[in-house]
């Protein structure tokens, strides 16, 4: 089963030790064949909102950065338990601040 | 509760190769290193739902196992003889130990099949009951293969090492062929599993992407990796809303898996970098690669495909690679130069069974425009296929064929040189429709119509029941024998050799079997004791009289042994020197009209051949076999058959045929 894990933006700039940190765990979830794909997110976003035929594209950002997503990881794994302890992993070395974890399907 | 034993599973799944390599590296034996794993394991079962999860899960379990692996040694009293080891370094993990693990679980001394359970448990971390139920068998079998690998590994003296760089090769070639048989298993089966077996393919490609890791300089670890990942991406299109598998060229490129084909594609290119002969994953790798850059089933570059192809049966000359080799040049150079490929295969003993060689040679002969064998082709693929989904798949495409080309049949007049069109009484007939006639007939004996019936099985088999009898050929009946028999023994083949002939002959087309000779039988080493075939007329009057009389009556008869030994003194016409025996006569020659009268001794009925001893009264006989003068009873098969080898070192059968042709 795939998962994603999206990691909320923090307004705190990340240091040095965090990067290599995170670095590091990447490379873990790699070697262990559970990560497919992960990537940090721009603080810019495009909304894109439809009404009837209408479609409305506007600039960003959110009006709350607590909303907006600043990270994403997609993982490959057994089971809804194996993503969550792979999540617990990740805020621990990330410290305050909250992940959003979904089951992907398809394709 | 149910909570904390799925956390426990999930940190198990995700820890357990690096718990149990730990443990090999303290312990150097599977058996108890698994079994103390499994006794963390369960350790964490029992007190995580009191005092909840630990912060550092993964730790946790590493220290309860090496805590119990120490213990394991003091119980052992092998304590001193480890403490120097314990002391030093022992308990560091080294980043290549679970390569290590990987390396003992697939041992060259193991079958693959205990390989994959064996690897799936210790470096996959599943349980008995989640292999067992992703092979499709019961969790004894898998425990009790489990127990078995262990027992080998400890008599091989299986070492926790990185082999050397000679063995470098080989080992890994077995683990690569250990994952892809993992794969294979979930991704070769279709319809009806499926909520399972996927189970299986993530499993193999997460075990290659460790892999892959652990050893970044071989290729062919990245080219299986690379393979792995692309045929995973094709999954959700491989099979239709109905289950029926889609063909390669068929499938909605729409539903294949970018993701997981951008994975392969940058396995392939590290595997590349690494420079080197390309071997067979990498090479099988950049075939799949090929169909996946393909937009539609069209922009597929074959001629690239058939290239690469051409490089793997070098390296891997296997009749299954030489055969999609040829599909590929079908595509590439038309299906004329495949067929040319396909042909030969025909007499591949290997592939004799495989239905997707008529399937392929199918294809090939309707591209060709040549209708009539493209459907008989799909119909014998269709009788070869043991997956129902494909044989209903199959039948499809021949009874399209068929509609198509309404007057295809038509074409069935072109008779190749070796048949007779016209003299067929079972013209009309199919092979299958035939086969059944002659194999009903009731005037053969059960042995022979068993000997029959295997013979026109593998006709069936290999021709194709639906086959009209008359578009047999000589050459087909002749490639078949040299596929089925071609190995065997002489007396084999003859006896299908001759099957064929009687068919043949009762179905009005004896030229069916014109290209078909018996075989000489070799000679067999030379008897000790009693040179038969030298002199055999004084050890013939030195035998008992009874014994002279039968074997030189089976000589000069040359009839079966049973049929002699039928025979009744009411049966015999001494005079005509012949005998009715059923619905046959028995000839014989001065040799027996000399000796007949004289074992006779005056009797006028009962059993020609007597036993020495009269019949025990408690054992009920026929009449039929019991002499009405004497009340001896009727000399049996195995009592002839036993003197006949103590007097002379031969058996009755081979009575028959004297060498150099003297009796």
């Amino acid at each position: 089963m795939r998962f994603l894990m999206m990691s909320m933006a923090t307004d705190e700039p990340a240091d040095e030790q965090l990067y290599a940190e995170m670095g590091k765990f990447i490379q873990e979830m790699t070697a262990k064949g559970v990560l497919l794909a992960t990537g940090g997110l721009a603080p810019e976003a495009v909304v894109i909102t439809s009404v009837g035929d209408e479609v409305t594209v506007t600039d960003g950002p959110f009006a709350e950065a607590r909303e907006a997503v600043g990270g994403f990881a997609l993982v490959e794994v057994g089971s809804k338990e194996e993503a969550i302890e792979l999540g617990r992993r990740f805020r621990r070395i990330v410290g305050d601040g909250r992940s959003v974890i979904q089951q992907v399907f398809g394709p | 509760m149910p909570y904390i034993r799925a956390t426990v599973d999930a940190v198990w799944r995700l820890e357990s190769a690096r718990i149990v390599a730990a443990l090999m590296r303290l312990l150097h034996d599977v058996g108890p290193a698994e079994e103390i794993a499994q006794d963390a394991l369960v350790a964490a079962l029992e007190q995580w739902p009191a005092t909840g999860v630990p912060d550092n899960p993964g730790a946790w379990l590493t220290t309860i196992a090496k805590r119990r692996a120490v213990d394991h040694i003091r119980r052992a009293r092998r304590f001193e003889e480890l403490a120097p080891r314990l002391a030093v370094d022992a308990l560091e993990e080294q980043p290549d130990d679970v390569l290590r693990l990987m390396f003992i679980s697939c041992h060259p001394a193991l079958p693959p099949r205990t390989r994959a359970a064996l690897t799936l448990r210790m470096v996959a971390g599943l349980s008995a009951a989640e292999i067992a139920r992703a092979f499709l068998t019961t969790e004894q079998v898998i425990l009790r293969r489990i127990a078995e690998a262990k027992r080998v590994l400890a008599e091989a003296g299986a070492r926790f090492e990185l082999p050397p760089p000679e063995e470098l090769a080989a080992r890994l070639s077995s683990v690569l062929e250990v994952l892809y048989l993992i794969f294979n298993e979930g991704y070769a089966a279709t319809a009806g599993d499926d909520l399972l077996r996927p189970e299986l393919t993530r499993e193999a490609l997460r075990l290659g992407r460790i892999l892959a890791e652990l050893a970044p300089d071989e290729a062919e670890a990245h080219g299986l990796v690379a393979l792995m990942e692309i045929q995973a991406s094709r999954s959700a299109a491989r099979t239709g809303p109905d289950g029926v598998p889609v063909q390669l060229h068929d499938q909605d490129r729409g539903l294949w898996d970018p993701l997981l084909i951008r994975r392969g594609f940058t396995a392939l290119l590290r595997a590349r970098e690494l420079g080197g002969t390309p071997g067979p994953y990498v090479l099988q790798a950049a075939i799949a690669v090929c169909h996946a850059q393909a937009r539609t089933a069209a922009d597929t570059d074959w001629a690239q495909i058939a290239t690469l192809y051409e490089l793997l049966e070098q390296r891997v000359p296997t009749p299954v690679v030489r055969l999609n080799r040829a599909v590929a040049v079908g595509f590439a150079r038309g299906p004329q130069a495949g067929l040319d490929l396909v042909d030969p295969l025909l007499t591949d003993p290997a592939l004799r069974d495989f239905h997707l060689l008529p399937g392929v040679r199918a294809d090939l002969l309707l591209r060709l425009g040549r209708t009539a064998e493209a459907r008989r082709e799909f119909e014998r693929a269709a009788g070869l296929a043991t997956n129902t989904a494909e044989r209903a798949f199959l039948l499809k495409r021949a009874e399209s064929t068929n509609t198509a080309n309404r007057d295809a049949l038509s074409t069935y007049t072109h008779h190749p040189a070796g048949t007779a069109p016209g003299e067929t009484t079972a013209a009309g007939a199919t092979l299958g429709e035939a086969a059944d006639a002659f194999l009903a007939r009731d005037d053969l004996e059960a042995a022979t119509l068993r000997s029959y019936r295997q013979t026109m099985r593998r006709l069936r088999r290999t021709l194709g029941d639906r086959l009209p009898l008359s578009a047999i050929t000589a050459d087909d009946v002749a490639r078949t024998f040299a596929t089925a028999w071609g190995g065997a023994a002489p007396a084999t083949w003859n006896r299908h050799v001759a099957a064929a002939r009687t068919f043949a002959a009762w179905s009005g087309s004896p030229a069916l079997t014109g290209q078909l000779s018996k075989k000489d039988l070799p000679d067999r080493p030379p008897k000790q004791g009693v040179a038969w075939d030298t002199g055999n007329a004084p050890l013939r009057e030195s035998a008992p009289l009874r014994e002279s009389a039968l074997w030189t009556l089976i000589g000069e008869s040359g009839a079966p042994i049973h049929h002699v030994l039928s025979l009744n003194v009411e049966d015999l016409d001494l005079e005509d020197r012949r005998a009715r025996a059923g619905r046959r006569w028995i000839t014989w020659r001065s040799g027996t009209a000399r000796l007949l009268p004289r074992l006779l001794a005056g009797r006028t009925r009962g059993p020609v051949f007597l036993a020495d001893r009269r019949p025990v009264p408690s054992r009920p006989l026929a009449d039929a076999d019991r002499c009405p003068e004497t009340g001896r009873r009727r000399l049996s098969y195995e009592r002839a058959e036993y003197l006949c080898k103590q007097l002379t070192g031969r058996t009755l059968s081979e009575l028959k045929h004297p060498p150099n042709g003297q009796l």
